[in-house]
């Protein structure tokens, strides 16, 4: 029988906790710390952004920084600062819930596949490696080419390309977890009780891998913002007037000259999001005493 | 033994590529709406686009339309663009040029970058220059490479004006001219790999300097540099290759962005601009290379580790 978090008393989860904290480590503590500030800003920022981020006009076309547009205007008088403010939303959204959906479809296959070995184990394997073998951006790119023009900057486009993307890359790391532990007693057990399937994935498997499967949610999650504003930045993303950052650095490399802040101010907002994001991944990997591995 | 390895690693490879092949055909042949129209334009007559639909037996199903496909990429034919009629072969030759050109030059300078940094990390583990090292490298992989290469700009071409902001090429361009005007496009690709190989090369160097050889080696008397260079630095080396042979396929997906920040005519640009009038032999033809060049990059590595490790050596 396998011992899981849901069988534990609460104080030995309570103890569990404490430990985990006290193991977490400053500088993640601190990207702790700007990755809730991140979030508090997406959800608060319509109540406090000084302009609509869609509106045209509140000062000369790269006016430069003042104290009315703290990061200037960009070439349609629009207000930087408020445009960042809510390129926040579009990135934690789009990342955040694309990365936890390849996460659980991936993992589910990854540990199924592996439970399961044979014939089935080694055609899902061979078919996401030759996925895999498309490099990731390339892979994206041809995957909205094959959405069409109708579904091409939609939200849950980026979603799917996403998801596309990471699925056989979290799969093949949860399937070489679960071949791992296929040979264990406690599944031997499990298999030789007559568990089903689902049961043995659900109960034995998944709990088991809740550590590897957590820090690989974190790798993929740093890289998701990066994957999303570079399809942005290349005219793929978002469609143009959302605010989204990497389409706002691709329409505002005009100013660079005269109003470096409305490329800057997107780009350190995007490099934060990001570093926080690995900061945290990296101290819940040392928390929990794994490695983190991190492939281009 | 080794022969037969090497021989299983070739067939899975080729069965790879060709299973590759048929995604990329898929993905481009499941375009949803009337292709004929979406290239000719809507005001093109019925007839025009039957002629089109005829040209690319298009009224064939998709599997008849591989087999096809395949067969003449295999003879080194791959089509012509819907765009200019020209072939693709002469679509993208130069700008495969142009991309081999930037690729040999960012890797050239990735690589002593590399070994120079992971090795001074290894050297002073826990100390001031890992520490930096480690920062250095955190920030560099949280950077995508279009805030890293308008970063660049911005310092270089803009504020310092000692290189150029975009990297214009011509065909008769000499040597001197080209490396300056990809040096920052080069040094962008360069980072965004190395930022990789430095953690894992320097995370080996350690492990490697506290084992039992290259103790013995420094206890048999030999001077520092001589055991970190010939003793473990060849064996920190072997795991790192994998990682420069993922490095050499990013290389192909992130060379896409960068060609676009500093408006480089390499394939990268070509895939760009292919995808958005949907030209689909071109993208096809690019997706293709790229995934073909992962799939030898990933064989080239796993044979030199075939050949590097002792073991398998002998039969």
């Amino acid at each position: 029988m396998s011992v899981t978090a849901v069988d534990l008393p609460v104080a030995v989860r309570r103890s569990r906790l404490r430990r985990f904290l006290r193991r977490f480590p400053m500088s993640a503590r601190l990207a702790a710390l700007l990755l809730i500030a991140d979030v508090l800003i997406a959800l608060t920022c319509p109540l406090w952004a000084p302009y609509d981020p869609y509106e045209a006009g509140t000062g000369l076309p790269f006016s430069g920084a003042s104290s009315s547009h703290l990061f200037g205007t960009d070439i349609l008088g629009r207000d930087v600062f408020s445009r960042v403010v809510y390129g926040t939303r579009y990135v934690l959204f789009l990342a955040l819930t694309s990365t936890f959906i390849a996460t659980v479809i991936g993992g589910v296959i990854g540990l199924a596949s592996g439970l399961a070995g044979g014939w089935i184990d080694e055609t899902l394997m061979r078919g996401f490696e030759a996925i895999i073998s498309i490099p990731l951006l390339v892979l994206a790119l041809l995957a909205i080419t094959a959405a069409g023009p109708q579904a091409s900057g939609s939200a849950v486009l980026l979603i799917g390309v996403v998801v596309l993307v990471y699925t056989p890359r979290i799969a093949r790391m949860a399937r070489s977890v679960a071949v791992d532990l296929v040979t264990r007693d406690f599944v031997i057990v499990a298999r030789a009780r007559g568990e089903p399937v689902r049961s043995i994935v659900w109960r034995e498997l998944t709990p088991n891998a809740a550590g590897v499967l957590l820090v690989e949610f974190g790798v993929r999650a740093g890289y998701a913002p990066i994957l999303i504003s570079s399809l942005g930045f290349l005219g793929f993303g978002v469609r143009p007037p959302s605010p989204e950052w990497g389409l706002m650095i691709s329409e505002n490399r005009a100013g660079l000259f005269t109003a470096p802040l409305t490329v800057l101010a997107p780009c350190a907002a995007l490099a934060l999001l990001v570093i926080s994001l690995n900061l945290v991944t990296d101290g819940i990997a040392r928390a929990l005493g794994r490695s983190v591995e991190r492939t281009p | 033994m080794i022969l037969r390895l090497i021989a299983q690693r070739l067939a899975l490879a080729a069965v790879t590529l060709l299973v590759v092949s048929a995604l990329i055909y898929l993905f481009t042949s499941v375009l949803p709406g009337d292709i004929a129209e979406r290239v000719l334009g809507r005001e093109s007559s019925a007839e025009q686009r039957e002629i089109f639909r005829e040209h690319l037996n298009l009224d064939d199903p998709v599997w008849k339309r591989y087999g096809v496909w395949i067969a003449d990429v295999a003879r080194g034919d791959l089509g012509r663009s819907l765009v200019n009629d020209e072939t693709v072969t002469a679509t993208i030759g130069m700008a495969a040029k142009n991309t081999l050109f930037l690729s040999v030059f960012a890797f050239l300078l990735y690589v002593p970058v590399t070994l120079i940094l992971a090795t001074l990390a290894a050297l002073s583990k826990g100390k001031v220059p890992d520490s930096l090292i480690s920062v250095a490298t955190l920030i560099g992989l949280s950077l995508p490479e279009f805030v890293l290469g308008t970063l660049l700009i911005y310092v270089f071409a803009v504020q310092l004006s000692v290189a150029p902001a975009l990297s214009i090429v011509n065909p008769g361009d000499d040597l001197a001219t080209r490396l300056h005007a990809t040096v920052l496009p080069a040094v962008t690709l360069m980072v965004a790999m190395a930022v990789y190989a430095i953690r894992m090369l320097r995370d080996n160097l350690i492990d490697v300097l506290d084992s039992e050889y290259v103790r013995m080696a420094t206890l048999k008397g030999a001077p520092r540099r001589r055991v970190v260079v010939r003793h473990a630095l060849p064996n920190a080396v072997g795991p790192a290759l994998n990682i420069t042979a993922l490095n050499l396929t990013y290389l192909i997906g992130g060379i896409v962005v960068v060609e676009t920040v500093f408006s480089y005519p390499g394939l990268g640009q070509v895939l760009v601009e292919a995808i958005s009038v949907r030209d689909v032999p071109v993208v096809e033809a690019t997706a293709l290379l790229a995934a073909a060049v992962y799939i030898i990059a990933n064989l080239v590595a796993d044979v030199l580790a075939l050949l590097l490790n002792p073991r398998l050596r002998t039969p």
